[in-house]
């Protein structure tokens, strides 16, 4: 049995990063550590923030509740408040947000709940019923405005979401195969408007088997249902892909994510965003004449 | 060696002592995508295990 590389404690994780075998006290450290200087390199979070911590109660975002409230005392006056939206796919949500409960209950940490059927009147699966193959994409944009609203609703400076490595590496990949470069550059958290909540991903550098790990180590871990509509994504078979060649070549996640930022860097200035205006359906920031949520909205008939 | 996938999918093979990694490899399994535990404790997958052990894996449900 390996023993961990810091201690003389049997190790649980062996890190193919660094080389290292860690013991869970180690590495629950290294985790931390490393999402702390995430925050601290990218000036994630200053003091006096509101952050609103985009929290369904799946495994992402409790560990991103649970590191954030771990760091907290490492901030001058910034105040953590829980949102999660209850899109209403049935045999799914439920049990997450329950998580969610128990989890901000537990932390002593402030949680709001926003439904889908409160935010546009009915449930993600009334709306995907014939259109199943859009599930990512509708529930992508009504959920986005569900924690804008949210956010707003509770004066948040930041949203904080909880995607890790391996989202941010498909991402990339999944714009290379759409061709859709100016989405691959985008940042969503910086925004010159001033209209957004400036989003920010404090876990992109941590991959998902370590927080997977991170969770059951500090017995945080529940096995929840997957979403029953991740099988029509296309995300399902980048991630596939990108599994395989991260076992195979390891490393890879994170020079995708690397060779973002340096297209992002020599793109500056070179893509242009349409200026944002306001929806003539909502008010809402948009860069064209009706955002994407009312857009939606009327091709659904809400 | 038995491994045990999922309620419904246990395996039970001889197997001379090897990393678990190996295993997983050999039984289509990514270890990337998996969390791997002997006795109720996470193992690192270079960990040696033999005919007697029982392997328990869980695969990491995605979203977050």
């Amino acid at each position: 049995m390996p023993l961990c590389s810091l201690c003389t404690e049997p190790a649980t994780v062996f890190q193919r990063h660094s080389g290292r075998h860690l013991c869970g006290t180690h590495f629950t450290a290294e985790v931390e550590q490393r999402v702390a200087g995430t925050i601290k390199n990218r000036n994630l979070i200053a003091a006096g923030d509101r952050v609103a911590v985009a929290l369904s109660g799946g495994k992402d975002s409790t560990a991103l509740l649970l590191i954030l409230s771990r760091l907290l005392p490492c901030w001058q006056d910034v105040r953590l408040i829980a949102i999660t939206i209850d899109e209403g796919i049935a045999g799914y949500r439920e049990e997450t947000v329950h998580s969610a409960e128990q989890l901000t209950r537990r932390l002593g940490i402030e949680h709001h709940c926003i439904s889908f059927s409160e935010m546009f009147g009915d449930s993600l699966d009334t709306f995907l019923k014939g259109r199943e193959q859009q599930a990512c994409s509708i529930c992508g944009i009504l959920r986005k405005k569900g924690l804008v609203s949210g956010a707003h609703r509770i004066g948040a400076t930041k949203l904080a979401t909880g995607h890790n490595l391996d989202d941010e590496a498909q991402s990339v990949l999944m714009n290379v195969f759409r061709g859709d470069l100016s989405r691959l550059i985008r940042n969503s958290g910086v925004d010159s408007s001033g209209k957004f909540v400036p989003r920010i991903k404090p876990l992109s550098l941590v991959s998902e088997k370590e927080i997977a790990q991170y969770l059951i180590l500090n017995e945080a871990w529940t096995e929840l249902p997957e979403c029953p509509y991740t099988r029509y994504a296309m995300r399902r078979e980048v991630r596939s892909l990108l599994s395989g060649f991260e076992y195979r070549h390891p490393g890879t996640m994170l020079r995708l994510i690397e060779s973002r930022q340096k297209i992002e860097g020599a793109c500056k200035g070179s893509v242009i965003s349409e200026p944002l205006q306001s929806c003539r359906g909502c008010g809402d920031p948009s860069s064209g004449e009706f955002c994407q949520v009312c857009l939606l909205r009327r091709s659904l008939g809400k | 060696m038995k491994l045990i996938v999922s309620s419904k999918d246990c395996r039970i093979f001889d197997h001379s002592p090897a990393p678990v990694e190996q295993i997983l490899a050999e039984q289509g399994i990514n270890p990337l995508e998996v969390i791997v535990s002997r006795n109720g404790r996470l193992i690192p997958e270079d960990t040696i295990v033999g005919a007697d052990d029982e392997i328990r894996i869980t695969r990491i449900a995605h979203g977050g």
